[in-house]
């Protein structure tokens, strides 16, 4: 017993841990004589392990060395010829011997797994303090940033009203710049708090159709597909187990990109397709879009990490990022392949069964 | 102009008053409005105490509640009116930065009328607080024993 944490109720303390180990060695003993008498043989070893083993998960080495030491002596006075001494033949000497070792072995066994127990208690109460103080940081982003950025834009957009007849194109033109960026930094931290909100958020997860999320999803996308040339190839989806509307953003996310990317083709392929692993579902989007550099492949879902000109391609670089976590929080995968010119392909695997 | 007051803007920062009282101009309300630094200033307001001790009878037509506030903030403010009989009646509408649905859960658990988050881009910050202001302090009616237009 190393460190003594209050997070397990079942600690005793040290005068409680002796006693449980004396307790438990004199049930063992009592209970062993008592069968005996019944001519029930040999039960005598089990319970004095099971005191042994008792004495170490409750109580720690301490306890589970005395009742090793009862046990010992008991199992030798009472159990070993000749009866009631404590005098040990040669030929028994083996057997008591690994009796001692397996006895040893147990409290060993629980002394770890007691000790492991703890320290994950431990860990557990420092993550949720750090969650908690993330959760406060988010907080105060939300609502402190975001007002002085406010303030930059409005009195930016006041003085651009007033002076419109005043300032020269350049002083025009610096004024404008100044509103793109904080708008755009408006943006960015609506981004960065949505994505954190995803880590933070508690996952509801059921058993739904993936097939009739992708329609919705494609419902919902193909509005911002007028005039574009989109031939659309979509699988049915199995149905799996996972939260709805998180793995909806996901989608969303991965069918916008395909979408976003292949705007430059004359004539645009977008494929939805699934292969079916055992208890995992692979799903992936490919596109016949600009695609990327196998070589930038680690840098894909890193937040607001972009590997186009946002002159050519709109957004903030969040997109990946919020997928992976989504299907991070539902224990699956995400990767993605790409050629540059050649399109790129997304994966992500989900389990199936609740399993998770 | 803190006589009229039918419009009561609590809001700490000068600066979003300024940014709205700048929006309100547009449709001749910026008149209408009242604004508390704090939520003790709001609730000196509404229970015609400190430098409001002089003011006419009546509720605002609207309250426009931020929520961080110095000393009492906004979640306080809008219990206190909800546990008040004589002005539990009020419209409050809280207007924040914040995006975070525990305010939002939290304000609409003590009765608010609607919860608007101040959009950063200018244009639309301006227009919110423009149809808040048309709707509450000119559309709306208000429940008896608010301060009626002339």
């Amino acid at each position: 017993m190393a460190k003594s944490t209050p997070h397990i109720p079942t600690s005793l303390s040290a005068i409680q841990g002796y006693g449980l180990a004396v307790l438990s060695f004199a049930a063992a003993l009592g209970g062993a004589v008592l069968l005996e008498r019944f001519h029930f043989r040999d039960v005598e070893v089990p319970l004095f392990l099971f005191s042994v083993a008792l004495s170490a998960w409750y109580g720690g080495t301490g306890p589970a060395i005395l009742a090793l030491v009862l046990s010992c002596v008991g199992f030798d006075f009472f159990f070993v010829q000749p009866l009631y001494t404590l005098y040990i033949t040669r030929d028994d000497l083996p057997y008591f011997l690994v009796f001692a070792a397996f006895a040893s072995l147990v409290t060993w066994f629980s002394t770890v797994r007691r000790r492991v127990e703890r320290e994950l208690g431990t860990r557990t109460a420092e993550l949720e303090a750090v969650n908690k103080e993330l959760e406060a940081f988010a907080y105060s982003v939300s609502h402190d940033l975001r007002a002085p950025l406010r303030h930059m834009a409005g009195f930016t957009q006041l003085l651009q009203r007033s002076s419109e007849s005043v300032l020269n194109e350049k002083s025009q033109r610096y004024v404008k710049m100044i509103l793109e960026s904080a708008n755009r930094m408006g943006v960015l931290i609506d981004d960065l708090l949505s994505f954190s909100r995803i880590g933070r958020a508690e996952t509801h997860k059921s058993l739904f159709s993936l097939d009739q999320l992708m329609q919705e999803v494609l419902t919902e996308v193909r509005q911002e597909t007028e005039g574009r040339n989109i031939s659309w190839k979509v699988a049915r989806l199995p149905s799996l187990y996972g939260d709805r509307s998180m793995l909806r953003l996901a989608l969303v996310n991965l069918i916008s990109n395909a979408m976003k990317f292949t705007r430059t083709r004359s004539q645009a392929e977008i494929e939805v397709g699934y292969t079916d692993q055992q208890d995992k579902v692979i799903v992936f989007v490919r596109d016949n879009g600009v695609g990327f550099d196998m070589k930038y492949v680690d840098k894909l879902f890193g937040v607001f990490q972009r590997l186009h000109p946002s002159e050519a391609f709109e957004g903030t670089g969040i997109g990946l990022a919020t997928v992976q976590r989504i299907v991070l929080r539902h224990g699956g995968r995400v990767w993605g392949e790409g050629q540059v010119d050649k399109g790129a392909t997304f994966y992500i695997s989900l389990s199936k069964s609740q399993g998770v | 102009m803190s006589i009229l007051g039918r419009i009561l803007m609590v809001e700490d920062d000068p600066k979003d008053v300024e940014l709205s009282l700048t929006a309100l101009e547009e449709y001749n309300l910026a008149n209408e409005v009242v604004v508390a630094r704090d939520g003790e200033e709001a609730l000196d307001y509404l229970y015609k105490r400190g430098k409001f001790a002089d003011r006419l009878n009546g509720n605002p037509a609207v309250l426009l509640l931020d929520l961080k506030l110095p000393k009492i903030n906004g979640l306080e403010v809008l219990q206190r009116v909800r546990a008040d009989e004589k002005l539990m009646m009020i419209p409050v509408v809280v207007l924040t930065s914040s995006h975070e649905e525990k305010d939002m859960v939290a304000s609409y658990k003590l009765g608010v009328n609607a919860y608007v988050v101040k959009p950063v881009e200018f244009h639309q910050f301006v227009n919110a607080i423009k149809e808040l202001g048309v709707f509450w302090a000119v559309i709306n009616q208000p429940p008896p024993g608010s301060i009626r237009k002339n």
